[in-house]
């Protein structure tokens, strides 16, 4: 007997026990007792559409057991929105669940859109931040914090320096690398030009070379400095003599970083120049 | 579903499905998997999702999944099943109910909304489903009479994802994420809008490479022009940038300890960042933290014996990536670009668990994830090593006791004996590809 079994206000619903599907079922899951008799409730429920109250904790339940259930994660947002249930204690009882389940998917989607519904951001860059001191480079989280940019137009409310400070704490954070760019890059539909605008080009590409100065085998800055050429239309060629302070082919010694290399290789490679010293290095390096 | 797949799928690349398991038993598999179609189309994620015995409208939360549905089919072609009970057309329809006006397709339908993410995962899947039911001919289908999915929305919405450093993101600026990429990269073979032939002109993919904005002739797949007789839009712009970005997902920061070293470190030392080798030199510290740990860098060459794929720039190596970037290496026609051996020596000597399996991590306890695809990475890398005239064993310095792993087909993620199986059912079902000129779907 499960615990509903035996409570009164849940004698009028007849439970909805699952099924592994026959006598030879692949991949059966052995649920935990107290996880199939509230699943068999929430069936029976989910069976005739009902939005109650005491369905809402049927479903805190199931989350608590398993937070990975998409549908359940569904099902509770349809209560919610049903019952016109005061969305901020959501917000707070989520932050519980994101900080304990780090890699979850679904709890972002969910809190996505009951921020969404509340039409309010309060709170939630610095729940992010909070987020981000457990895992800067968590995918969900930033994804979640491109979305509030987006939806609340918070462009040029403090997001540059946020991500400045990122790259402070951890310069080969490329996750925050990416948030750059599109702090930068992410109006141009609005009509706001990004690394196309020359002053903005010249004031991108000093940051990344200062960043490579930094720390010259870092994958993160020479990607982001490539991503500027390319995007803006300039030739690689312009980079070369940047690279060239970091790997250099005239001392021996004096490369200090395989992206400068493979920059330099693509620079001199499509000049169909023959370039031994080049290969001479390459060869060191491997 | 999914870890039927995955049980399923590493058996039979282990060739241990037939001998270890009766006919009874495979045919009872199969009827579990039929057990999980809904009638108007599509799999279940699972039978415990089950409402259909329920009268009134409770459909919608039993829904059909698009992954599930991926599931489905490839787990009963590897169980050797016909596919005569596969509800072919309903699934079909289904399937373009699952696709969105931006191109993307959604994971179920609840409520007659699309849920689930905008992510690849299930732009992959969905083509992969499609592939099945009717291979890659573009649209109306003549055999079951159902209208195709709008492929050229979808093409638009991968190259939309694009990143600025060649890889391929989930949505627009969304950061380069090698699950993603491989996902685009096969989706975009199974609906034919690859760019071939990437590797016999490569001054197609350094055009591409150059020039920007792209021009869209520049990368039309020759294959498309010739069989629609139009130009159709082919993702990628930029394929050389793609392989590029895939290419450098390789990693000696193998453990969390690795990672951990190079937080709020900017020196380029072995120490503090493990993809520094020691031809790293450097002249000034911006740390005294960089100065000690310079100087106390052992002389000796540092051997890359392990080397991993990370799914993101600057993250640890993952056995998964080994899958997600090594297929999506293999698809794009340039898995030499990779060493096989220390890549196989970092899953067979650092991620394998000594009771069986892969972990995500060295020491990490074993999961069916990791362990389907540590094994469909390795019998690339099988595939690759063979083809560089390597003898699989080389270099390790333990030689291990490993079977002979089946070959894989990187698109489909499934043995290429089990992928084969679908010519014929394409026959009886009067599919005429005619043009699978790739091999891996």
């Amino acid at each position: 007997m499960g615990k509903h079994d035996d409570d009164p206000a849940w004698s009028d619903i007849t439970p909805l026990p699952t099924s592994e599907g026959g006598p030879n079922p692949l991949a059966a899951i052995a649920y935990t007792e107290e996880y199939e008799d509230t699943m068999s409730y929430l069936r029976a429920v989910m069976a005739s559409n009902g939005f109650s109250p005491r369905v809402l904790d049927l479903t805190e339940d199931l989350i608590d057991m398993n937070p990975a259930h998409y549908t359940v994660w569904l099902y509770r947002a349809q209560c919610l929105f049903a019952l016109n249930s005061d969305l901020h204690v959501e917000l707070e009882r989520l932050n519980e669940t994101a900080l304990a389940h780090q890699k979850n998917y679904q709890i972002w989607h969910h809190r996505n859109l009951i921020v969404d519904k509340l039409d309010k951001c309060e709170g939630e860059q610095g729940f992010v931040q909070r987020m981000f001191v457990k895992d800067a480079k968590n995918y969900h989280v930033w994804c979640y914090r491109q979305w509030l940019v987006k939806r609340f137009g918070l462009w040029e409310k403090g997001e540059l320096d946020f991500t400045e400070e990122m790259l402070r704490e951890d310069i080969r954070n490329n996750s925050a690398w990416n948030h750059w760019w599109f702090v930068v890059n992410g109006r141009e539909a609005e009509g706001v030009a990004g690394v196309t605008d020359p002053d903005s080009r010249a004031r991108e590409i000093n940051f990344t070379k200062d960043a490579i100065a930094k720390a010259p085998q870092n994958q993160s800055p020479w990607n982001y400095l490539r991503g500027i050429a390319r995007k803006s239309g300039i030739s690689l060629a312009h980079l070369k003599s940047f690279a060239e302070q970091h790997a250099s082919l005239d001392r021996p010694g004096a490369v200090k970083s395989s992206f400068a290399l493979d920059l330099l290789a693509d620079i001199l490679g499509k000049r169909r120049v023959a370039t031994s010293k080049l290969v001479g290095r390459m060869i060191c390096w491997r | 579903m999914t870890l039927a797949f995955f049980t399923i799928s590493a058996l039979d690349l282990l060739s241990s499905l037939v001998p270890n398991t009766t006919p009874e038993e495979r045919a009872a598999y199969i009827d579990w998997i039929y057990s999980c179609q809904i009638p108007s189309g599509g799999f279940r994620a699972s039978p415990s999702h089950d409402l259909s015995a329920v009268k009134d409208g409770s459909a919608q939360w039993d829904p059909a999944n698009v992954p599930a549905t991926y599931f489905a089919l490839a787990t009963l072609l590897i169980l050797g099943d016909d596919l005569n009970r596969v509800r072919r057309k309903e699934t079909l329809k289904w399937l373009r109910c699952m696709q969105r006006d931006d191109g993307s397709f959604g994971e179920t339908l609840v409520n007659g909304k699309i849920e689930g993410g905008m992510d690849t995962r299930f732009g992959y899947c969905a083509t992969c489903v499609r592939y099945i039911l009717r291979g890659k001919r573009e649209g109306r289908d003549p055999t079951s009479e159902e209208q195709d999915i709008d492929v050229d929305a979808l093409v638009e919405c991968l190259r939309k994802a694009e990143t600025y450093d060649g890889g391929m993101s989930e949505m627009p600026f969304h950061e380069a994420h090698a699950g993603f990429t491989y996902c685009a990269i096969a989706a975009l073979h199974f609906i034919d809008r690859f760019p071939w032939p990437i590797c016999s002109q490569p001054s197609e993919g350094q055009r591409a490479f150059n020039k920007m904005p792209l021009r869209k002739e520049d990368i039309v797949s020759t294959t498309s022009s010739e069989q629609q007789g139009g130009r159709k839009t082919c993702g990628l712009t930029s394929p050389n940038l793609t392989i590029h970005w895939l290419a450098s997902r390789l990693t000696a920061t193998i453990s969390i300890e690795d990672e951990e070293d190079t937080y709020a470190d900017e020196t380029d030392t072995p120490e503090t960042c493990h993809d520094a080798h020691s031809f790293v030199h450097t002249a000034n510290f911006p740390t005294s933290m960089g100065e000690t740990s310079e100087k106390s860098r052992p002389s000796s060459h540092f051997a890359l014996d392990w080397v991993g794929f990370n799914g993101r720039c600057n993250k640890v190596a993952d056995t998964c990536y080994a899958f997600w970037v090594g297929a999506g290496l293999t698809l794009m026609n340039a898995s030499r670009v990779v060493h096989p051996t220390p890549v196989r020596r970092y899953l067979l000597e650092q991620t394998a668990h000594i009771v069986g399996g892969f972990g995500k991590l060295p020491g990490d306890p074993p999961d069916v994830y990791h362990s389907y695809l540590g094994l469909a990475a390795l019998s690339l890398l099988e595939t690759a090593a063979q083809a560089a005239h390597e003898s699989p064993r080389e270099g390790l310095r333990k030689p291990m006791e490993e079977r002979e792993l089946k070959a894989l087909d990187a698109c489909m993620c499934v043995s290429i004996e089990a992928k084969s199986r679908l010519y014929a059912i394409w026959q009886r079902w009067g599919v005429h590809d005619g043009k699978d000129r790739d091999g891996g779907g």
